[in-house]
């Protein structure tokens, strides 16, 4: 073994002595694995990372082994660069059925995906680290995802950006570095997955499209005091200051203030802030306790003498006061506003948090603060894997969110008939079944065909096996999401037996699903910690479709048409069979429902056959032609669109649940706190591979 | 007063000088309220080496937490917490300067009028202190703390009041 | 001779605290494991983030570490084997561990990363929640001890161990000094799911191998404080006094690591509200039902 090829870029630098041999001894029994794409990828696949004696690590940072298993989209790779940047050395690279996995480094080991490949694997690379944990030359590692554009802007006026270090031309304060992604992955396969180190997503700046201001110079002490020039002020002396005098793009300015350590990129335009143009400066002043006191100089209110303050004209903020005129003169905002009274000595509006706050957008509870930017994704511990989630946080609540898929599904056209199903269950690791009779049914459908009926029962007891694959592994996930290491565990172990089981092993696993069931259910503190999270009702839960809509109550599902379903005895069940309503905590007993049903139904199919094409139903297609197929998958209905051409399939449309969703998550996370409101992301089950770009 | 506690005495109050000094001349807010915090522990080290135990071991507690809501407030409130724009944290320097001068004669006149002579009576221990404070406290200083205890709590409800924001159908 | 004993002790105690978390973590035991991992770490790169706040990003491990050492400092381990029998032990003990929440949010600050503040801040609302009742808990084992040393709270429970005198408060004891080790189900700043390590995530190598140990030595002070204000400290028969506090402390330990795993992480506001609306009231309520009772029945 000549220790850690990827070549030299996993190893550290350093002569290996005697300590160090026995260091890295130790680092190779104390494999701690980042798995890409996902866990719950991992558990799909049939890895077990336990039983394999590999530690998982949540971040980057504390992992020494890169895992990735299964061929993985460019974006996910871009991604996986970065969480390999951030690993510290010794570090190695595990590839599992990956094949070409540039722009990382190639892998120290690589096996097919299995968890015999996954044991094999991790034998070959305890032998690769314990001999070549360091090694005297080592080489950095770069990819074009690492590159960053260094700019200079300034922390008060973020919509100054430079090229170049220098100050200020409003206030004159020092510019401060910031990185902005160089390359143009859309701004998120730079961004950092799990928010480690340097994180150097796409920094919109909002220098493009900033109206022009007009310059006005005024002096921080005596507001009154306005130049067009440069200069210092009349009665004080100090310099005059520059402000702006025109109209304010005011959302662009709120929100993009760049939190001070550094590199949160702050938000742009958050939601029904934007475009809300303020009018120039305009007299009018009121007292902020009698209302009724309105006066175009500022003064003090002749009611109870406190100091008179600008009113908010544009009046959209619940009240908010603020400004329209830019009050930062000098160097924490303060002056700048004619009300100000002339106390001596003293600053006007000295240490006041109206004038500092008065750009921050404001949440509901009135508070206003800066607004920081965070991904979430694409390989964070308590989401799936592959989903780009960006939440705006003020403070510790949701302001805004954001979620794409970062591996939708692309199918090439011409692509052969027969191929259909490999290519579609490829795409989908997470439910390659129900994929593979989405694609059957489309074919069947297309050449007029429809299996025998003992044929279609064996298929639907496929489909629902997966579904109990499908929710366990969600359970899993969430499991490990709030912090239930040991349920997660144990809801794994029983993924794992019964992944691949037969209609006679499923039997058997039955009890243990039933004693799983009462202890969720049973489990302390998980109710309270559920209930009334992510709270989905009423037409929009409709829409969304699948468990999500039926733990809200609404009776939709796709099996309900199906004739193999009704020879089996199928009826839907619904949020107001299991008694819950809407929330997380209605969408974890709906499944738990869904599973002890799925059993059911398995049991009577008594068999189970995975879809498959027969030679004779290719035979039957025509050459040209529509076909559409739907199917009630784990997540909600997918539907596919086939349109055949010559012979070979012009365009399948894929539509996955995924959409449907992630358009939930915006309204449902509002003003969440952040830990409920990724809880409330995970209830919904996403699944973003293969959804529609 | 032996020579080690002297020597401690004084390495502490230059700590706790020198932490105030950072305070204001630190960019970032967050260093100057975690720097404020240290001097004030500085403060509570020089009373325990004066062997007012259970003053300073309070002193040390108190001020960990309150400066660290401070730091919050700053946080969430102040434009550049960090100091990346090289904020000054000084203001209002000619108030200020006057106020620092006067303090500063008046305690060193405090220092020269003082008797400074006499037998140093003897230190009671500290479960003895800790005795006498509780004596002390809900004595002849219960009105006084049990007023100021409730000061302070209408003060906080009060703040609460007028930091909440009034709203559009208030008005 | 004392201290030397002492920081044995203390080392063991981290060691077998560690063995233990794994056990609870990865559901195998593994006696090797802690110095296994230790080593690995001690020899992996350390990462320094960019635009990190230097200062803070090292000192917060390092202060963690002097906070739980000088609240172990006022834990007996025995009759005479105390590194400073302090008059004021039990207020010296919170006073120390104040300096959690500051050394956190150092820590969270530092890094500059997104994940690592929120979970320091984080921490700040947390400690709101069990400030008072780690302080209130206390006045009441004070309360009947009439003293705040660690060694006269000890022997005063000679006749009966505070866990049966006072159980209201040893509750909320626990409850609290789990809320300040962050020990699940109360690991918000660090929780796993939530925030991928939270304050931890950005520290590596030798950094993070000092943060970790100085996690387990505050566990190892609570669970030792909790021993010492409740079950009696080193009392007990047949076996020696420092048996009985290395015992008592390793089983309060081990109740602490193994329940959080059952549990899921509890929500910040669901902590908070509790802690203020019902656990203050007990604690209060404790206070008063000690004082009665320490004043009419002499036990």
């Amino acid at each position: 073994m000549n220790g850690l090829t990827g070549a030299r870029e996993g190893a550290r630098a350093g002569v290996a002595g005697g300590l160090r041999r026995m260091v890295a001894r130790a680092m190779a029994r104390d494999l701690c694995a980042f798995f890409v794409p996902g866990m719950d990828v991992a558990r799909a696949r049939g890895l077990d990372l336990d039983a394999a004696g590999l530690h998982r690590a949540d971040t980057p940072r504390r992992a020494n082994v890169l895992l990735v298993a299964g061929p993985l989209p460019p974006s996910l790779l871009d991604a996986a660069c970065v969480a390999w940047a951030q690993m510290p050395r010794p570090r190695a690279i595990l590839a599992l059925g990956a094949g070409e996995i540039a722009p990382l480094p190639g892998p120290d080991v690589a096996e097919d995906l299995s968890q015999s490949g996954l044991a094999a694997g991790l034998a070959a690379l305890r032998r690769a680290v314990a001999a070549g944990a360091f090694a005297p030359e080592v080489t950095d590692f770069d990819a074009p995802a690492l590159a960053v554009r260094v700019e200079y802007t300034c922390p008060m006026h973020p919509e100054v950006v430079s090229d170049k270090p220098g100050s200020c031309p409003k206030c004159g304060m020092d510019l401060v570095e910031r990185e902005a992604s160089a390359g143009d992955h859309g701004g998120h396969a730079g961004a950092d997955e799990t928010g480690g180190g340097g994180r150097r997503g796409h920094e919109g700046h909002g220098s493009d499209n900033a109206p022009a201001p007009s310059r006005a110079y005024t002096c921080p002490m005596h507001p009154e005091v306005v130049s067009d020039k440069p200069g210092s002020c009349p009665k004080c002396g100090m310099d005059l200051v520059e402000r702006e005098a025109s109209t304010w793009d005011h959302g662009r300015h709120a929100g993009a203030v760049e939190t001070g350590n550094g590199d949160h990129r702050a938000h742009e335009g958050p939601g029904g802030h934007d475009t809300h143009d303020t009018p120039a400066p305009s007299g009018v002043y009121t007292c902020p306790m009698h209302p009724e006191v309105v006066s175009e100089e500022p003064g003090s209110c002749p009611e109870c003498g406190m100091t008179l303050v600008p009113k908010d004209q544009a009046g959209d903020h619940a009240g908010q006061v603020h400004a329209k005129q830019q009050g930062h003169g000098g160097d924490s905002g303060h002056g700048g506003h004619g009300s100000a009274p002339e106390v001596p000595g003293i600053e006007p509006h000295f240490m006041s948090m109206v004038d500092m706050t008065r750009d921050l957008p404001a949440s509901p509870d009135g508070l206003r603060m800066e607004w920081i930017e965070v991904p979430f994704g694409p390989f964070f511990p308590g989401l799936p894997g592959g989903l780009g989630l960006t939440f705006t946080l003020d403070g510790d609540s949701v302001a805004a969110a954001r979620a794409e898929s970062l591996v939708p599904g692309v199918l090439a056209p011409g692509l052969p008939a027969a191929e259909l199903a490999d290519r579609l269950a490829a795409q989908g690791p997470l439910a390659p079944a129900a994929l593979r009779e989405l694609a059957c049914r489309a074919l069947e459908a297309a050449a007029g065909a429809a299996p025998p009926p003992e044929w279609g029962a064996a298929r639907a007891a496929a489909l629902e096996r997966a579904r109990i694959a499908s929710h366990l592994n969600w359970l899993a996930g969430l499991a490990r999401q709030v912090g239930l290491v040991t349920l997660e565990r144990r809801v794994a172990a029983l993924h794992q037996r019964l992944r691949q089981a037969d209609a006679a092993d499923c039997a058997r696993v039955a009890p243990a699903l039933g004693a799983l069931g009462a202890r969720v259910r049973g489990t302390p503190l998980l109710r309270d910690r559920l209930a009334g999270i992510g709270q989905i009702d009423g037409r929009a839960a409709a829409e969304a479709g699948g468990p999500v809509a039926r733990a809200a109550g609404h009776a939709v599902d796709a099996r309900a048409d199906d004739p193999a379903y009704a020879a089996l005895g199928f009826r839907v069940i619904a949020g107001k069979d299991t008694g819950t309503g809407g929330d997380a905590w209605a969408r974890l007993v709906q499944r738990l429902a869904e599973i002890d049903q799925s059993l059911d139904l398995i049991a009577r199919a008594g068999a189970i056959a995975e879809a498959a094409h027969s030679a004779d139903l290719l035979a039957e297609l025509p050459s040209d032609g529509h076909a559409m197929a739907r199917v009630e998958t784990p997540r909600g209905p997918s539907t596919l669109h086939l349109t055949l051409q010559g012979g070979t399939i012009a365009e399948a449309r894929l539509t996955t649940p995924f959409a449907r969703l992630a358009a939930q998550i915006g309204p449902m996370t509002a003003q969440m706190e952040l830990a409920e409101a990724l809880t409330a992301v995970a209830s919904l089950d996403l699944d973003p591979w293969g959804a529609r770009p | 007063m032996s020579v080690a506690q002297a020597l401690f005495l004084i390495f502490f109050g230059a700590a706790a000088v020198w932490f105030g000094i950072v305070v204001f001349r630190t960019h970032s807010m967050v260093r100057s309220a975690i720097a404020l915090l240290f001097s004030q522990t500085a403060v509570g080290a020089m009373f325990l080496v004066m062997q007012a135990e259970f003053l300073g071991v309070l002193q040390i507690m108190m001020m960990a937490t309150e400066m660290s809501v401070m730091a919050i407030f700053m946080v969430m409130f102040m434009m550049d917490p960090g100091g990346m724009g090289k904020m000054d944290m000084t203001h209002q320097k000619r108030l200020s300067l006057w106020a620092g001068g006067i303090g500063l004669v008046a305690a060193l006149a405090v220092i020269w009028g003082a008797g400074w002579t006499g037998p140093v009576p003897p230190v009671p221990g500290a479960a003895e202190q800790a005795a006498a404070l509780g004596r002390e406290l809900l004595g002849r200083s219960m009105f006084i703390f049990e007023a100021a205890a409730l000061m302070i709590l209408t003060a906080m409800v009060a703040a609460t009041m007028v930091a909440i924001a009034p709203r559009e159908e208030d008005d | 001779m004392t201290l030397a004993i002492i920081l044995f002790a203390l080392a063991l105690g981290c060691y077998l605290i560690a063995v233990l978390e794994d056990w609870a973590v990865h559901g195998r035991l593994d006696p090797l494991r802690p110095a296994v991992s230790a080593l690995a770490l001690l020899g992996r790169e350390q990462v320094l983030p960019r635009k990190s706040d230097r200062l803070f990003f090292e000192v917060g491990p390092v202060l963690l570490l002097v906070a739980g050492l000088l609240a172990v400092a006022v834990i007996p381990l025995a009759p005479g084997l105390i590194v400073t029998d302090l008059a004021t032990g039990a207020l010296f003990l919170n006073a120390a561990l104040a300096y959690v929440l500051v050394a956190l949010i150092m820590a969270g600050w530092g890094p500059n990363g997104a994940y690592a503040m929120i979970g320091g801040w984080r921490f700040l609302g947390q400690f709101v929640a069990y400030a008072m009742l780690i302080v209130m808990t206390i006045t009441a084992v004070a309360m009947r001890a009439e003293s705040l040393s660690t060694t006269e709270i000890v022997t005063s429970q000679a006749a009966l161990w505070n866990v049966f005198y006072q159980p209201i408060g040893f509750v909320l004891f626990v409850i609290a000094a789990m809320g300040l080790a962050w020990l699940p189900p109360i690991d918000l700043p660090t929780g796993g799911g939530d925030l991928a390590g939270g304050v931890e995530a950005e520290y590596t190598g030798a950094r993070l191998a000092v943060l970790r140990l100085a996690r387990l030595v505050i566990v190892l002070a609570l669970a030792s404080a909790t021993a010492t204000f409740y079950l009696g400290g080193w009392l007990g028969p047949w076996l020696p006094a420092w048996a009985w506090t290395a015992a008592k402390t390793l089983a309060v330990a081990a109740a602490m690591l193994f329940l959080g795993r059952h549990l899921p992480r509890l929500r910040e506001a669901r902590y908070l509200a509790v802690s203020w609306k019902l656990g203050i009231p007990l604690a209060l309520a404790n206070i008063i039902l000690v004082g009665v009772i320490a004043l009419v029945v002499p036990i």
